[in-house]
């Protein structure tokens, strides 16, 4: 292709794709969408999965009419680094860009830099997988909770499965900390027994000695809230010594990125409990997942639990603000609890600035997950103290 | 007894695989004066090399001849276009590959996406090792590291390019003065650094995860090894190796995880501090 050519091309592509931004333009102002999520950083694998997801539902929300009759504008900022690095990208998008919400897709101390900065003067809906405990004004929370991926969970992996003898093993922060502090109280309500407690920090690459200790232990069972690199670099060493035979795993972080790290042959006796897996075949599930694909290609960043959360961020937006008939904080508070929408995960029915949903627990099948019980509309738990 | 005989095997097995990891970083920062940065993306290579010819369904040891060839052949251009420029800067060959490993992995990432990869395991299973069950690829891997060590220690000694490099290193314009083609010579022995580094990446990847951003922990381990163990000899490196390892399997076995990283951490300061030079020096 000659120079002047590719500069005409490229000039009128520009012009065309102008075209659309004007026409929205036009009418009611868009409502802007702040969406905070991992582009950089150990989060930097979920970003693109949760873009994708966020502007499947922009695109579904504003081809049916939009919230309130008004346009979603997304805008995305990355929130992978350090939280004071988070406190400024959202800091620009609310006083600069003038966003009317905040959906973030991020760890648990860039939320508590975000509840802290908002002091609930802006809606702002957090989505993923957390420790649970989250209570500020405005701060409407998603994802999985200790309580719902383990309460009906671990009674179901002792009768199912013969767990008792339950050796935890996680990152050193809040998440599996607080995890494990709820999960202790299910294991001993089930009958077991805790055999040992470990922490690593997130440089750990060799596993050795945490092996050595959950063979000497006796465990039947470990409970794994590892995260990411760690948790697929453990779990292969973990087959590699042959473990699974004896040892079931349960991981309530172990989503299909994870999964494909840890290889079919080191997944044997693996167990995963969240509230979305891309192998849920309920209609709903399955009309997302071919909506994704079929939108950004067969072969787009893998879907995940967490990648989806952005998805249904966007769901609850749609639903708190039509309950409300505004986007203000103090409308949405009041009309939070009871609102509900239908989403890939099923329905979500929110109460205390939580919801209650179906949860999935999938037992690693190669290298993917297949869903082996659906417990449903948990609650969950008490998170406002 | 079965408890001791696994933790002094994980034992062998850590101190061997860091040995491995820290020798490429060990010959260039030792021999050449070159804190290579990028040193563990060039163990990232490795692994992806295993990687692509695992998709191409070849076995693992065709990737023995890619990794050399993908990385002998970056390690000659960044040799030739940035790091021959600065040996006598060595602030400055740190910031270069500093950038050139944040390129290697941008540009991995770009070609092969951020996401985990499986590598299939090789000779999945365990071995029964006076009653302990030991996963069997990792005995072959040690009786692997053991001869390779073994070898590049007696080239070293007795053979003609160990020795031009010993006087390249010693004194560089005496070497250069008696006929010995310095700057080649430099070139190859980085060229062998990161290859040795591209080695270690095939030898772990069945083992690991495999992603572009793997190479940081390999740089930070390979860095402790040679603050303790010093520069410029097997020796050193072997010491290091076990120093670091050695540490890290016990405090951990004893207590916990994070104790033994700390711990390393602690050894590590306590040897810049008060050693600087490590406890072998050719210096």
């Amino acid at each position: 292709m000659d120079r002047r050519l590719f500069i005409k091309l490229a000039a009128s592509t520009a012009a065309m794709s102008a075209v659309p931004a004007v026409g929205a333009a036009l009418a009611a102002d868009p409502i802007k969408v702040g969406v905070l999520l991992p582009q950089s950083g150990p989060g930097g694998l979920f970003g693109p999965s949760c873009e994708n997801a966020t502007n499947l539902a922009v695109a579904e929300i504003n081809g049916a009419g939009g919230i309130l009759g008004r346009m979603i504008e997304p805008i995305f900022a990355d929130v992978g680094g350090p939280p004071s690095d988070a406190n400024q990208a959202a800091l620009k998008l609310w006083k600069g860009e003038k966003v009317d919400a905040f959906i973030g897709m991020h760890d648990s101390a860039v939320r508590g830099a975000l509840t802290n900065l908002f002091k609930g003067q802006v809606p702002y809906i957090y989505t993923p997988v957390y420790e649970g405990g989250e209570c500020a004004a405005g701060t409407y929370v998603l994802g999985e909770t200790p309580a719902q991926q383990l309460e009906p969970v671990i009674p179901w992996m002792a009768a199912n499965k013969g767990a008792s003898k339950w050796y935890l093993i996680g990152n050193d922060y809040n998440w599996p900390r607080d995890t494990n502090t709820a999960a202790k109280g299910y294991i001993e309500a089930s009958g077991g027994t805790i055999v040992g407690e470990e922490y690593l920090p997130f440089t750990a690459d060799n596993f050795d000695s945490n092996l050595a200790k959950i063979k000497s232990s006796g465990a039947d069972a470990v409970l794994i809230t590892l995260v990411g690199g760690a948790s697929v670099g453990f779990n292969r060493a973990f087959a590699s010594f042959g473990l699974p035979d004896s040892v079931v795993r349960l991981g309530t972080l172990i989503e299909e990125n994870t999964l494909a790290g840890i290889g079919a042959e080191n997944s044997k006796n693996l167990y995963s409990s969240a509230g979305y897996f891309a192998a849920i075949d309920t209609p709903a599930a399955t009309a997302f997942s071919k909506a994704y694909h079929g939108k950004f290609g067969a072969d787009a960043a893998a879907l995940n639990t967490l990648g989806e959360s952005c998805y249904e961020g966007m769901k609850l937006l749609q639903a708190l603000a039509e309950k409300a008939g505004s986007l203000d904080v103090a409308d949405l508070e009041n009309a939070a609890d009871g609102t509900s929408y239908d989403g890939p995960r099923g329905r979500a029915t929110m109460s205390e600035r939580h919801v209650s949903r179906d949860v999935f627990l999938a037992e690693a099948d190669g290298a993917g997950f297949k869903v082996v019980e659906v417990f449903p509309a948990v609650s969950a738990g008490k998170n406002c103290q | 007894m079965d408890l001791i005989l696994t933790n002094g095997m994980n034992l062998v097995y850590a101190v061997a695989t860091l040995a491995l990891i820290a020798l490429g970083l060990a010959v260039v920062f030792g021999l050449l004066g070159v804190m290579n940065m990028a040193h563990g993306e060039f163990v990232m290579l490795g692994a992806f090399s295993v990687y692509v010819t695992q998709e191409a369904g070849l076995p693992i040891l065709a990737a023995v001849p890619l990794a050399l060839g993908v990385c002998g052949i970056v390690g000659y251009c960044v040799e030739w276009s940035i790091v021959r420029h600065l040996y006598s800067r060595p602030f400055d060959t740190l910031l270069a590959t500093w950038g050139l490993s944040i390129l290697m992995r941008k540009i991995v990432e770009v070609s092969f996406g951020r996401d985990y990869k499986s590598i299939d395991q090789v000779l999945p299973g365990t071995v029964d090792l006076f009653g302990i069950a030991y996963p069997s690829y990792r005995l072959v891997l040690l009786a692997v590291i053991a001869g390779f060590f073994g070898l590049l220690f007696i080239w070293y000694r007795r053979s003609n390019t160990g020795a031009r490099i010993k006087a390249m290193v010693s004194n560089p314009p005496l070497a250069a003065a008696v006929g010995i083609d310095t700057a080649r010579l430099a070139r190859m022995t980085f060229v062998f650094g990161v290859c040795t580094a591209g080695l270690a990446g095939v030898a772990l990847a069945p083992l690991v995860r495999v992603e572009p951003y793997m190479g940081i922990d390999y740089l930070l381990s390979s860095f402790f090894i040679l603050v303790v163990g010093g520069l410029g000899s097997l020796e050193g490196l072997l010491i290091g190796s076990t120093v670091i390892g050695g540490t890290d399997a016990v405090i951990s076995t004893l207590f916990a995880k994070t104790s033994g990283y700390m711990a390393v951490l602690l050894i590590s300061i306590l040897f810049l501090w008060l050693r600087p030079d490590g406890l072998f020096s050719r210096r």
